[in-house]
């Protein structure tokens, strides 16, 4: 009862948590912890205007607010990992009051806990591969330019849509072994693994085709290892492409987030 | 009536190259999937020489024909899709 406070609750960690004041929230009055039973949550109070229920579902459709709020969500987070295992909370995970706070940790302890274990020492590496249309043979009709009059015959033409199309072919074909090789490759010096769907073009704004999007949890003790499995450019059929992206906070393995406060 | 805001702007020369685009969108569509056919027939083999070299010459001047239209409109060649939204994209 009493504290109507709303809390924005960002990450969990293993109590104690950070010595001295943490670092970084700014949704709210600055940021806190609140420590229950063994764990430590890095929560913010944040003013109801913006956050209770209501305003909260309204504001999550503004793209700008959204942006400030994953911000100060992915700083806390980030901050925190750099000196212990911490796992995420959903973006927007508020509670009512400190107790609000507490039963959250109170209720996700089993599965917190295990989080904490499974991703100590470990951090989260993204491997995206990319097969570059441009480079990989001639997919579309060629442009008006270059108009095949020279080919001469309907066979001619039709012989070499074939070897166009079967060109094309070769090289999915190469691209999906190449994506399957891989993964296998980083998996084995992986503790855990997750295969994201390939992202669109469109949407990420990457040139190429996303033919391999995974996150890999790797151990910091295996990290050469995890690294060594990586291809050196050179070795990578043309117009394939790697990216490698890291070390994150382990984001994408933190499925076991508590409910509280992330929607039906 | 002409208080209200006109929501589109019908310009002759847009609507033209709009439709075209359209028209040629779906003319593309309509000529990838008989090449495709054509590519298949061809590799299984059951095509005789004669009907290989009309098919092949057809698709050869239907393409040639698409590249002029797409001039004469002064599209690309990647200017002929649709997006479908969460579909993707038509070609």
């Amino acid at each position: 009862m009493n504290d109507e406070n709303l809390w924005y609750v960002y990450a969990v960690v293993r109590s104690p948590g950070p010595a001295g004041p943490p670092a970084g929230g700014t949704l709210g009055e600055g940021l806190a912890t609140v420590d229950h039973r063994g764990l430590t949550a890095l929560a913010e109070k944040v003013p109801a205007t913006d956050f209770d229920e209501a305003p909260l579902r309204e504001r999550l459709e503004d793209l700008d607010w959204l942006a400030r709020v994953a911000r100060a969500h992915h700083g806390v987070v980030a901050e925190a990992g750099r000196h212990t295992t911490v796992v995420p909370l959903r973006l927007a995970t508020v509670c009512r009051g400190e107790q609000g706070v507490r039963r959250l940790l109170e209720e996700g302890e089993d599965r917190l806990l295990e989080a904490l274990d499974r991703l100590a020492g470990a951090r989260e590496w993204g491997v995206k591969l990319y097969v570059d249309e441009a480079a990989a043979p001639p997919a579309a009709e060629p442009a008006g330019g270059d108009r095949p009059d020279r080919a001469g015959s309907g066979r001619d033409y039709l012989r070499r849509r074939l070897g166009q199309q079967r060109a094309r072919q070769d090289a999915d074909d190469a691209a999906a072994r190449t994506a399957r090789h891989l993964h296998e490759a980083l998996a084995r010096a992986a503790a855990d693994t997750v295969l994201h769907p390939p992202q669109q073009a469109r949407l990420s704004g990457v040139p190429g085709r996303n033919v391999l999007n995974a996150a890999y949890l790797v151990p910091e003790e295996g990290e050469q290892r995890f690294r060594d499995a990586l291809p050196p450019p050179d070795d990578l059929h043309t117009g394939l492409r790697v990216e490698v992206t890291g070390p994150w906070v382990p984001y994408s393995f933190t499925r076991t987030g508590p409910e509280e406060g992330t929607g039906p | 009536m002409t208080t209200r805001p006109r929501r589109v702007e019908l310009d002759p020369d847009t609507v033209e190259r709009d439709l075209a685009r359209l028209v040629l969108t779906v003319v593309e569509l309509l000529r990838r999937l008989m090449e495709g056919q054509a590519l298949r027939r061809v590799e299984s083999g059951d095509l005789t020489e004669e009907q290989e070299e009309r098919l092949g010459l057809t698709l050869m001047l239907l393409e040639d024909r698409m590249a002029l239209l797409r001039d004469r409109f002064g599209l690309e060649p990647e200017d002929l899709n649709i997006d479908l939204g969460p579909l993707g994209n038509l070609l």
